[in-house]
């Protein structure tokens, strides 16, 4: 065997590896404690409900300025893991359900109205929204995972959506076109819509969240 | 030896891997978002009396200019998600379908006429027509389908009717876009008169 063909068969070797060690890792993911932080992180990434205000909460903090509007961030996961932490195994009363509609209508209302909020208001509005979404995110932990790295994996696809939305609104409203700055408000009007719809189809359908 | 050919193979093969898990983990979620969603979408654009009506919003809206033309995409959605509101508490609105089918008549001729009444009575009309085509979308929920991804299924089709109309009614400022936005407006308006002759009939 040549040094050459040697030299191929270990990378062989290696890419094989990768491939199905990979797999083989999956598999242990759980007891590494991986598989809570991915838990916590696709539990309000896959569900429209917790995406949507997160989103709508980024553009309202990027109409502000990012220089104003980056304190949500901070308030936002503060109160999301306070929220997660205090929360009690098991279904998320009706009326942290409620409220979690609520806050579409509530934030999605405002980045419409576009208005200059008073920064202490964003901040109010980024803690309470982040508690009733923490609880009802750290309701849902699956059993046999650690809680402090499931909300590790809550807290960490809350500043990704947020600040997504935050820096996309604050980009917008730089640019010179007034029409990206009407995009936003439509996104917003969008968000709160929606909102009022499901109060209108029944926040009772929305208990078993 | 060629370490830089090895390394490319270790970083594809690492992403490979990387991507497995990912694909794997990809169900862990609960939304329900093709059900819902897809249902929602749909249900705006398949009734053709509320296609019709949307885009001739948006024609109207680009015929006014600004501010019209960002005030009534912002406002129509949330006072049509207020119909639907009451649509789904189960109040009780007289002749929706003729109202739906109204709407389009009304919205076509102002179309064709290229109206232009003062912004505030244009927003209380399309408000109007808003309540009762979202009254009649509250009211029409399957029983099956996650509220929210139908709602959002909803909001984006009837948004992006909007953003149809406006598009095209963006041809308003050649002299050959004006001419066939007032066409467009009366084919609306005739489409919601046949839309209301079975209801005229039928009283």
């Amino acid at each position: 065997m040549g040094a050459g063909s040697r030299a191929f068969a270990a990378r062989a070797g290696a890419a094989l590896g990768l491939v199905f060690g990979a797999d083989v890792a999956c598999a242990h993911v759980a007891s590494a404690q991986a598989g809570a932080f991915y838990a916590g992180l696709l539990h309000p990434l896959t569900a429209p409900e917790h995406v949507l205000p997160m989103l709508a909460l980024g553009l309202l903090a990027g109409q502000q300025g990012l220089h104003e509007g980056q304190g949500a961030l901070l308030a936002l996961v503060i109160a999301l893991v306070a929220g997660a932490g205090l929360a009690p195994n098991g279904l998320t009363p009706s009326w942290i359900s409620l409220l979690n509609v609520g806050w579409l209508v509530v934030i999605g209302g405002l980045v419409a109205a576009s208005w200059r909020l008073p920064i202490g208001l964003l901040y109010a509005l980024a803690l309470g929204f982040g508690a009733t979404h923490g609880y009802a995110n750290g309701a849902a932990l699956p059993s046999g995972l650690s809680p402090a790295i499931f909300i590790l994996g809550l807290a960490t696809a809350a500043l990704l959506t947020t600040g997504y939305g935050l820096v996309v609104a604050d980009a917008l409203s730089r640019l010179k076109p007034a029409w990206p700055r009407v995009a936003v408000r439509v996104a917003g009007s969008w968000v709160a819509a929606v909102g009022i719809l499901v109060l209108g189809m029944g926040g009772k359908a929305f208990g078993g969240l | 030896m060629n370490p830089p050919l090895s390394s490319q193979y270790l970083r594809f093969a690492a992403v490979i891997g990387l991507l497995m898990p990912t694909l794997a983990l990809a169900h862990v979620g609960q939304g329900d978002v093709s059900g819902g969603f897809i249902a929602g979408f749909e249900h705006p654009i398949l009734g053709l009396d509320h296609v019709v009506a949307m885009i001739a919003v948006g024609l109207w809206g680009a015929q006014l200019g600004p501010p019209a033309i960002w005030v009534l995409p912002v406002t129509f959605p949330l006072v049509m998600a207020l119909g639907g509101l009451l649509g789904g508490l189960g109040v009780e609105l007289p002749s929706v379908e003729i109202g739906i089918a109204t709407s389009a008549v009304v919205l076509g001729a102002m179309v064709t006429l290229a109206m232009r009444p003062p912004l505030w009575v244009a927003g209380v009309l399309v408000g109007l027509f808003a309540i009762f085509h979202g009254y009649a979308h509250g009211a029409e929920l399957p029983e099956s389908a996650n509220p929210l991804t139908y709602a959002l299924g909803f909001v984006v089709a009837t948004g992006s009717l909007h953003l149809v109309g406006i598009t095209l009614g963006l041809a308003n400022r050649w002299s050959w876009g004006t001419r066939s936005l007032q066409a467009g407006g009366a084919v609306i308006a005739s489409c919601g008169v046949y839309f209301l002759l079975p209801h005229l009939a039928g009283a």
